[in-house]
């Protein structure tokens, strides 16, 4: 016979879990952390969501405003632009560039990043200073100029704006894991394991990482929403994704010639943007105070 | 530095078309011309001898020619540098002037509601991609409520002689008759895009100054002047405010470089005349003459202005000398 | 208490500062708006000098302000009057014309140069000589190219101009060509400064007579910064009437959005080749002109590069182009679908012409016949600047490019080029296909034949088809020879009937011009053909 539970257990959840229940207490943040979601979802989902393509021209559904006015279609639900093609399937086709993108860059740059700056907090000597150097100086020049620099050797395109700011935030990672593992190198716990007889490899796997792993998230939600509008950014200037793809800041520049006539063509996409920079930054956010709780609970 | 003038000599071989005519510019030149221009660069001997050539004509300030306009990129360069510096100069100034007080605002409220009102609308501020935000702002105070003028420094009207490039200078040392309208009509040139610039510094600035005063709040010397029977706010004037600005001035000079960017994308929108739209103009271009010689010069700049900054800092701060003299 | 005084005695001298800046407002800036017009243009002119240039932003900024003709248009019949000419005589042959020149007319007093003398006889030789003749010294200044002139054939119909006396000029022609006085009127024949000319090779330096304009025209340039603006300043002496405005400036604003927020935001006056027309008609404050213009808007194929040297191709492709979509995507539906090259307006247009059909199988079968039945790839140069005749060149291809598809045809659009380089490529014959247009420049019909599709013009390189056929060339030729209307309309529609066979080029729209200018500027700017002319604006 089952009986009820006499004793009642502690239940020490694990630091990841901890960060979680943290997470979980801000209502704002678990808003933001939803919208986080439901970008991702649409950036992975986004041909099968759609109701036309991004690129079908509606020839005889020109400028057409969003369904709410009065010459507006529900067909179109948010209108069309000058060559008839439908803004909400242009901005779903949208998220899977400028948002499910930026993510992507930001992880390859984590992993690079942090494959470079623990090598990096390894060796000691005249490579790791020049290191050192050359990463103080790229990190002085902002990330949207560095990325301008970078396509402007490579030539505008998609694939060379990604290319650049992956370029852009390896150095960040590399400078907050080489900082983490040098301070964590110095204390004790990596003593011990090092007397133990652990080598630099397993110490790094086994008992850094785990902890600095919370720096690297942070700073991979603040790279991220680098990362949205810098992508915008340079297709808003033309060097980045080419129109007709429905990039959100190619989009905006198409719009502004149309922004008389059709002035959602500029609003549509820019809120766009800044729905999925705010959704980002709130996580962020929300990941930094957690920790910060959790580090003084 | 040294580093930086490596970068942009490798950039000449990095960009597509000759070497040669992307260093110099010289899109139209004749066979003579050219091996006048390989002695000039030395592209005969190894790189290390190409490298000391190059440096030695940055020195004499020949940064080679436009392709695009045959006009030689130091000119162009000094033009349009000045009205970008003004342009991000009176930026920094207002979100310094802005950001700084509404931070220290929400350090001394912590915890109540103004602080987290601030916070919030500060975050909107920080994600509100700054071109979006540059449209927005000519729509509503160009065109609908008609309060500021949406694009150039100065309006044609005027006939100010271009002597420094910073248009108030100008302005000052022009003979027009019309100085005040002048000088009235530049500020309302450059008050829109300042703001749209200023925007997304300013809230990183209340959140540095809110930092730094917290901080500075938690301290035991405002304590011990609290215990001395100071007001609260006859505290906060004498002592908190210049102790709290000093962490918060080490930011600024980082927050320059981050602030110059915002404006090489606003001065197209605004159709400012700076060194951003000549070199966003350039890449479209693929001017790579002027692409190099224009990033040579903004890094410099972004550069020195560090260097400025750290001066101003150690300045500020007594604690940083310290450490220069040894103990 | 002492810090607390210091705050207050700074904020009242920060405060008084303002109070002082804003009461100096005021009646100066008032009087400074007052006399000056700004327009916004939309593009740099390529030169200050017409003779050399054909586009019509260079025209729009140097014809009419600049420089005088010796005649000129006048009146709702746009018929031929006296400018610099005070009156003239044509002989009965036609082949020789003698003009009377006006007295008292002076040039341009600058920075750069002061006159000391009046317009005369020598002027007239100067500015026509250095066209004709290949060893004036001054022909190949600036490049040695007049692209109006060799497209009417100046050269082989003027055999010689003669000085009869300081205020008497002849003009002597090798044939009777009734389209001459009309080309005299247009506004590539001004009259530049022989003196300037003079002083300016002393110095060795030449070119600056069309970098640094001299003319007689009411107002003179006093500085250019390329790609920003150009300032004009009244000329004091204009030998016409006053003019009311003291300053002219060009706001130079390549964008479409731009030039609209500024005349919404109040910094320009006019601007050109406006969108959005609802808008503006919304607003009290400004108004919308518009204007029937000469002008027409045409696909043209090389004819000498393959595939478009085969006739079965031009006329499937002319069978697959929807123009009403075009028109209302486009031009919004303010244009007319245009049946051939000439404008309906135009006194030599037949209304007999049949429109162009479209067909889609028909051009299937036509390219199948051709030898391409799977289609092919061609090259679609678009215009990279707004014209009257085409506001948006790039989605006009777009739209020939989704029709094209539908026969199979790959339509590859190239409009990355700034205009200067874009024309150049396309008189050396680069492109396989080009989207272009021609405002005409006099109401003279001719001006829609020659200069666009003669032989002399494809050698010149502005005949962008390089379309040569003797028949039409010698149907053009007969035109001129007579001044009988009637005969002349018969003449030209057999030469458009060519046109329609054989398809150099496919004329798609006719359109009007626009602008739209604030409801204090009065006076006569656009002209159904030719540049805009501020001499008669004027603010209230």
């Amino acid at each position: 016979m089952a009986r009820d539970k006499i004793y009642s257990e502690e239940e020490f959840p694990s630091p990841l879990l901890q960060l979680w229940y943290n997470f979980k207490q801000t209502p704002v943040v678990m808003v933001g952390f939803s919208c986080f979601l439901f970008l991702t979802l649409l950036a992975i989902f986004s041909p099968l969501l759609t109701p036309y393509t991004s690129v079908e021209n509606n020839l005889s559904f020109l400028l057409l405003p969003p369904a709410w006015h009065d010459d507006g279609n529900v067909s179109f639900l948010l209108g069309t632009d000058n060559l008839g093609r439908d803004m909400l399937s242009r901005l779903i086709h949208g998220t899977s560039l400028t948002f499910g993108l930026s993510f992507i860059v930001v992880l390859i740059s984590l992993v690079i990043g942090v494959v470079i700056g623990s090598i990096s907090a390894l060796t000691s000597g005249i490579k790791s200073s020049f290191l050192n150097h050359f990463l103080d100086v790229i990190l002085s020049i902002p990330s949207l100029l560095l990325a301008i620099v970078i396509v402007a050797i490579l030539g505008p395109g998609l694939s060379n704006t990604l290319w650049a700011i992956i370029m852009v935030l390896i150095p960040q990672f590399v400078h907050i894991t080489r900082n983490a593992v040098t301070e964590e190198f110095k204390k004790d716990y990596v003593l011990a394991s090092r007397l133990d007889g652990a080598s630099s490899l397993r110490i790094l796997h086994y008992s850094v990482f785990p902890n600095i792993v919370e720096k690297l998230i942070s700073q991979a939600t603040l790279a991220q929403s680098a990362a949205i509008l810098d992508i915008a950014a340079l297709g808003f200037l033309g060097l980045g994704a080419q129109i007709p793809m429905p990039e959100w800041g190619a989009m905006l520049k198409n719009g502004i010639d149309l922004f008389y006539i059709a002035p959602w063509t500029v609003y549509l996409p820019g809120l766009a943007i800044l729905f999925s920079v705010v959704a980002t930054n709130l996580v962020g956010e929300g990941m930094r105070h957690a920790l910060k709780m959790r580090k003084e609970a | 530095m040294f580093l930086l003038s490596l970068l942009s000599f490798s950039l000449s071989f990095l960009f597509p078309g000759e070497q040669l005519i992307n260093i110099s510019g010289q899109i139209n030149a004749t066979t003579q011309q050219l091996a006048l221009l390989a002695e000039q660069y030395q592209s005969h001997d190894n790189i290390f001898q190409q490298y000391l050539a190059y440096i030695d004509k940055l020195f004499h300030g020949d940064l080679g020619l436009s392709m695009a306009s045959q006009q030689p990129i130091s000119t162009e360069i000094i033009s349009f540098l000045p009205a970008t510096i003004e342009l991000s100069l009176v930026a920094l100034l207002l979100a310094m002037t802005v950001g700084i007080p509404i931070g220290f605002i929400a350090a001394i409220y912590h915890r109540k509601m103004a602080d987290n009102v601030i916070l919030s609308v500060s975050m909107i501020g920080y994600s509100i991609p700054v071109f979006w935000l540059g449209l927005l702002a000519i729509l509503i105070f160009s065109i609908q409520l008609g309060w500021l003028p949406s694009a150039g420094q100065i309006s044609l009207l005027y006939e100010i002689e271009h002597v420094t490039g910073i248009q108030f200078f100008d302005i000052l040392i022009s003979s027009s008759p019309y100085k005040w309208q002048a000088f009235q009509n530049a500020s309302s040139h450059i008050f829109l895009p300042a703001c749209v610039i200023a925007l997304a510094p300013a809230t990183i600035f209340v959140r540095l100054a809110r930092t730094a005063m917290m901080d500075v709040l938690d301290s035991q010397y405002i304590r011990a002047a609290k215990a001395k029977g100071l007001s609260f706010w006859q505290m906060i004037y004498h002592h908190a405010i210049r102790n709290a600005m000093v962490h918060v001035i080490r930011d600024v000079g980082l927050q320059f470089a981050n602030l110059v960017t915002l404006a090489m994308v606003t001065e197209v929108i605004f159709s400012w005349p700076g060194i951003g739209r000549w070199l966003i103009e350039s890449i479209s271009q693929r001017d790579y003459t002027a692409i190099h010689g224009g990033l040579l010069a903004l890094s410099s700049f972004i550069f020195v202005v560090h260097i400025i900054t750290d001066f101003i800092y150690a300045a500020l701060n007594p604690l940083a000398r310290e450490n220069k003299h040894g103990s | 208490m002492m810090y607390f005084q210091r705050k207050q005695l700074n904020s009242i001298f920060i405060l008084s500062c303002l109070w002082f800046v804003a009461a100096c407002d005021g009646n100066n800036k008032h009087s400074l708006s007052e006399n000056s017009i700004i327009y916004c243009s939309e593009g740099s002119p390529e030169s200050f000098n017409p003779q050399t240039v054909s586009s019509g932003t260079t025209i729009d900024a140097t014809s009419n302000q600049l420089y005088n003709r010796l005649i000129s248009y006048k009146g709702e019949r746009n018929s031929i009057a006296p400018s610099l000419a005070k009156s003239w005589h044509v002989t009965r042959d036609g082949k020789m014309i003698t003009f009377y020149l006006r007295k008292n007319v002076s040039f341009h007093k600058t920075s750069f140069f002061t006159p000391t003398r009046f317009f005369n006889a020598d002027d007239v030789l100067f500015s026509f000589n250095r066209i004709l003749s290949v060893n004036h010294p001054y022909h190949h200044v600036s490049g040695g190219k007049y692209p109006f002139f060799q497209s009417v054939n100046f050269s082989t119909v003027v055999d010689s101009i003669e000085k009869i006396n300081d205020y008497t000029v002849r003009f002597k022609f090798k044939y009777a060509d009734s389209s001459i006085l009309a080309n005299l009127a247009s506004d590539f024949a001004v009259i530049l400064s022989k003196e300037y000319a003079d002083k300016l090779a002393e110095k060795n330096q030449q070119q600056k007579i069309d970098t640094a304009p001299i003319g007689t025209g009411p107002f003179k340039l006093k500085e250019y910064r390329a790609g920003a603006y150009i300032r004009f300043a009244t000329h004091e002496n204009y030998w016409q009437k006053n003019i009311s405005i003291e300053q002219l400036i060009f706001d130079i604003t390549p964008s479409n959005t731009g030039r609209l927020t500024k005349l919404l935001a109040g910094e320009c006056d006019v601007i050109a080749f406006p969108i959005a027309h609802q808008k503006i008609k919304s607003k009290p404050a400004l108004e919308l002109e518009e204007v029937t213009s000469f002008n027409v808007a045409y696909l043209g194929f090389n004819t000498e590069k393959p595939p478009f040297n085969n006739i079965k191709v031009r006329q499937a492709i002319a069978l697959s182009v929807n123009k009403n979509e075009i028109i209302n995507t486009v031009y919004r539906g303010k244009a007319d679908i245009a049946h051939s090259l000439l404008p309906t307006t135009s006194w030599a247009y037949n209304k007999g012409i049949l429109p162009q059909p479209f067909d889609i199988e028909k051009a299937k079968v036509l390219l199948a016949d051709a030898g391409f039945p799977e289609g092919f790839t061609m090259n679609l140069w678009a215009l990279p600047v707004q014209r009257a005749y085409n506001p948006d060149a790039v989605t006009m291809a777009k739209l020939i490019q989704a029709n094209l598809k539908k026969i199979g045809i790959k339509v590859v659009i190239e409009n990355s080029l700034d205009m200067g380089t874009f024309l150049d490529l396309l008189s050396r014959g680069e492109h396989q296909s080009v989207l272009l247009g021609w405002s005409a420049d006099h109401p003279d019909p001719d001006n829609f034949f020659t200069p666009l599709l003669s032989c002399s013009a494809a050698l010149s390189g502005n005949n962008r088809t390089f379309w040569c056929n003797e028949e039409f060339d010698n149907l053009t030729h007969q035109a001129l020879q007579t001044t009988n209307i009637l005969q002349r309309k018969r003449i030209y529609t057999k030469a458009l009937a060519i046109i329609a066979t054989e398809t150099p080029l496919i004329p798609i729209a006719h359109s009007k011009r626009f602008q739209a200018r604030h409801s204090n500027v009065s006076g006569k700017l656009l002209s159904p053909f030719g540049g805009i002319d501020f001499s008669e604006v004027s603010k209230n």
